[in-house]
């Protein structure tokens, strides 16, 4: 049965994006990088690890790396209530990775011409992690960009 | 026939032949006159030879026959085995793995006919040298060219009547007799079947069946009940007595596929009553060249005979995909985390007395049976170092050639087992580390004789078991690593101070060693010298969990200690409680578990230590190296007893300071992923029973 969602999700230029709440502002993640939402769990620590890192979890089996995307982009620390998720991402050459966010609103199906470009005035690390502004009925909603969140500057 | 679903199965067998070979030559080259090393060789050779014209790869084909020929004349005597024989021997392997290797890549054999090698066997079957000379007559040089055509057009030696030599039995010949008397012809078969027929014995039933159509069978060689147990090799004889012609019988018995030939001959009583003349008849038969190198084929058959009997002990294997191992491995490990979890709950239930005294002797039972079932896995997946370490005397070999220096390679421990994917990457840097004392370990052998040693330099490799560890020790009695020159040659190339230099333990200097492009070597040679040798080494050793230690005596020689875990996946370890936090450290590097009253706690040099049964043991507190955020930091300050858990690191030990045990239990070694980097503290995680994760300390980097 061809719905008129999927007619939507099978145009090549839209893509689907996770709308997650981090602090007080509304984030966008493709929806292809992930895996899995689960809700909060207990995170062992995990020692010397990069200060971003809360530790790792049990997913079914496997030890998740889990990381606090607030302490990656310089917020101040989670709190973690009934809301928080953890949304579990798929990274082929890595593995999966967990990030920890506030709440998960919505999906949402944007096209090229819902997105702006994101022009930041300094180009440091953190203005990496925004690839664009989504606007979805006149909500705004920075698009993360999932590799530069992972991958490692040398010394950051 | 389409062959090309038995090529992994040629490549593997291709291999182990080579291997075998290469194992006999050497022993060969020590020993010449060993008749069992020959005739092993010989089979080798043969197998090889059978194999390659299955699988339709004529040039192989065609080298390992005329090297089976050397053998054949080997074996009878004819040719002596020399020092070039062995050379132009250990060429022809190379050229035959280079065959293989060929084949592995392109399913093809290529295009090198490599005639050089097959002319300088030649030349040594026509009793040369096989550096090319013009051949000397040798004693026997028109049989050897008959053979050789005979062989080449057959494909295998001469198929002869073998049943001639045979001493029947008063009772057989009394049925000779009497079939005879009664004027039936009896004639006299021998069957080959095709080397490479899986149901011998299957083709021999086929094959009496249709004699029996046609006459009666009065006589076997082997007995009727070896041939039905397969207790022969490729060829079998019997008399029947029939009122049919020979050429029915023939063609009757090579009706029966995988017959490769099938030969005969009318007798009479009176062929068995003479003793020798028969050996000196020339058969008339149908369909085999009579050839005068026919004579020895049975010999050398019966030759071949005793040793193959122990064939079947060797091949009870299977061989199995690795990853349908490291499927079953990581099903196992699930199994061991269900198992945990039940045991927790059950003890988590303890209080409520609910228990019933049946259920924890389940649970005991459970926990045996996935133990041994871990076990059972475990050993599936490992193999013998063997299969990588004896290529080395070969190599050893050809190095004390390449170099000019006398040397002697001893192997102990080869059949100490290590998981596979272990033993595929083990190969390497253990040659990396042969190469060395080979090529800068050994002096040569003039020095060797001004420092009063044996002229023949002496290369070891042994390895052994050790807990939860496999050590593979390489080192040598040559020159030792003269640490004043590497110091020297560090601050030559800027990575110390000469200042620094002086404070430098011996054991930081050798480390120097283990750096990126750090070479000693005063000229790069084919050998080592470029640089790239012992860091790679290291990083390979460590990156399967393993490390290197380094013992050396400046004018006595250099160990290398090469320490590898004995598995990868599961490990018994101690769990043990910091805080709130658990943690697990491998049995294996556990000594002892000891309760330090904390006035006995000593200081040298400001850190903390222990003395334990005589030996300063430092101590090391997991907290402070964990950061572990303290609840209570003064209840901490005021404990009277430490409980320190000693871990061993070769000949090093240190003290971990932890709050609490917890026991002992199985784990299961969950990769953290290559995210978080934590200066390999921690080796990795695990899930508890109750789903929780735990961390794997990894002592070793803590000493």
């Amino acid at each position: 049965m061809p719905s008129k969602a999927n007619v939507v999700t099978t145009d090549s230029n839209k893509k689907q994006y996770i709308v997650v709440k981090i602090g007080s502002e509304q984030y966008g993640i493709d929806i292809s990088y992930i895996d899995n939402i689960v809700r909060m769990q207990k995170i062992t620590r995990v020692p010397k690890a990069q200060p971003y890192f809360n530790g790792c979890i049990n997913l079914r089996g496997d030890v998740v790396p889990v990381m606090s995307i607030r302490k990656r982009m310089g917020l101040k620390a989670d709190e973690f209530t009934n809301n928080s998720r953890i949304i579990i991402l798929k990274m082929e050459e890595h593995g999966n990775l967990g990030v920890i966010v506030d709440m998960v609103r919505e999906v949402v199906v944007l096209g090229p011409e819902d997105i702006d470009s994101y022009n930041p005035e300094t180009r440091d690390e953190k203005s990496q992690f925004i690839k664009g502004i989504g606007k979805n009925n006149g909500q705004l909603i920075s698009l993360l960009e999932v590799n530069s969140i992972i991958e490692e500057k040398e010394n950051v | 026939m389409d062959v090309s679903q038995y090529l992994e199965i040629f490549i593997d067998e291709t291999s182990e032949h080579i291997q075998n070979l290469s194992d006999c030559i050497m022993s060969l080259e020590q020993e010449p006159d060993n008749k069992d090393t020959i005739n092993e060789i010989f089979r080798a050779a043969h197998s090889l030879k059978g194999m390659a014209g299955t699988m339709g790869f004529k040039r192989m084909q065609h080298l390992t026959h005329d090297m089976e020929n050397v053998f054949q004349e080997v074996r009878s005597d004819k040719i002596k085995v020399t020092g070039p024989m062995i050379d132009i021997l250990f060429q022809c392997l190379d050229a035959i793995e280079g065959y293989l290797d060929t084949i592995k890549n392109t399913s093809d054999e290529g295009t090198e006919d490599n005639e050089a090698i097959i002319n300088n066997l030649n030349d040594i079957l026509n009793g040369g040298d096989g550096t090319g000379s013009a051949a000397p007559a040798a004693a026997e040089p028109e049989a050897e060219k008959a053979e050789e055509t005979a062989a080449s057009e057959e494909s295998a030696e001469g198929f002869t009547l073998k049943f001639l030599d045979d001493d029947l039995s008063d009772q057989d010949k009394d049925a000779l007799k009497e079939k005879e008397e009664s004027g039936q012809n009896v004639y006299g078969l021998t069957v080959y079947i095709d080397n490479n027929c899986l149901l011998k014995s299957a083709r021999a039933f086929l094959v009496f069946k249709a004699m029996e159509e046609l006459g009666e069978i009065i006589y076997y060689n082997p007995a009727s009940q070896d041939i039905e147990d397969e207790k022969f090799e490729f060829d079998f004889s019997f008399f029947v007595a029939t009122d049919h012609e020979l050429d029915e019988l023939i063609s009757a018995a090579k009706t029966v596929s995988e017959i490769e030939e099938a030969v005969g001959k009318k007798i009479t009583l009176a062929d068995f009553e003479k003793e020798e003349p028969v050996k000196e008849e020339k058969p008339a038969v149908k369909e085999t060249k009579p050839a005068p190198a026919a004579k020895p084929a049975p010999a050398a058959k019966k030759a071949g005979k005793p040793a193959a009997t122990n064939k079947p002990v060797t091949s009870r294997t299977i061989r199995i995909d690795i990853e349908k191992l490291d499927t079953l491995m990581n099903q196992v490990s699930e199994l061991i985390i269900a198992k945990n979890s039940i045991v927790s709950i059950s003890s988590a239930n303890d209080g409520a007395g609910v228990q019933s005294q049946s259920f924890t002797e389940q649970i005991e039972y459970l926990e045996r049976i996935t133990t041994s079932l871990h076990e059972s896995v475990m050993k599936a997946r490992m193999v013998p170092i063997e299969s990588v370490v004896n290529k080395f005397p070969r190599m050893i070999r050809d190095l004390s050639k390449t170099l000019d220096k006398p040397m002697e390679l001893v192997m102990t421990g080869e059949d100490t087992e290590l998981d596979r994917t272990v033993v595929d990457q083990i190969g390497d840097p253990l040659q990396h580390l042969l190469r060395n004392s080979a090529d800068h370990g050994l002096e040569n052998a003039a020095l060797r004789m001004e420092r009063g040693k044996p002229e023949t330099g002496h290369i070891f490799l042994n390895a052994y078991q050790e807990g939860n560890n496999v050590i593979i020790e390489v080192g040598d009695d040559g020159n030792g690593i003269d640490t004043q020159s590497v110091k020297e040659k560090a601050i030559e190339r800027g990575i110390v101070s000469a200042e620094q230099a002086e404070t430098l333990t011996k054991k930081e200097i050798i480390d120097f060693l283990f750096m990126p492009s750090f070479s000693m070597a005063k000229k790069i040679s084919d050998i080592s010298g470029r640089g790239v040798g012992l860091d790679v080494v290291k990083s390979n050793i460590e990156a399967l969990g393993g490390d290197v230690e380094v013992k050396t005596t400046l004018g006595e020689g250099s160990k290398f200690i090469v320490r590898l875990p004995l598995t990868l996946a599961i490990i018994q370890a101690l769990m043990v409680e910091i805080e709130n936090e658990k943690y697990a450290i491998a049995l294996g590097s556990i000594q002892n578990i000891e309760d330090i009253p904390v006035e006995d706690v000593k200081y040298v040099q400001a850190k903390e230590v222990i003395t334990l049964r005589g030996s300063v043991i430092p101590l090391i507190r997991l907290d402070e190296i964990l950061d572990v955020e303290r609840e209570d930091p003064e209840a901490e300050k005021n404990k009277t007893s430490l409980t320190v858990v000693v871990v061993r690191k070769g000949d090093n030990y240190a003290g971990l300071v932890i709050d609490r045990l917890i026991g002992q239990q199985e784990i299961v070694i969950k990769s953290l992923g290559n995210y978080i980097n934590n200066n390999k503290i921690i080796s990795g995680a695990t899930i508890l029973g109750d789903g929780e994760v735990a961390l794997i300390l990894d002592a070793n980097t803590l000493i």
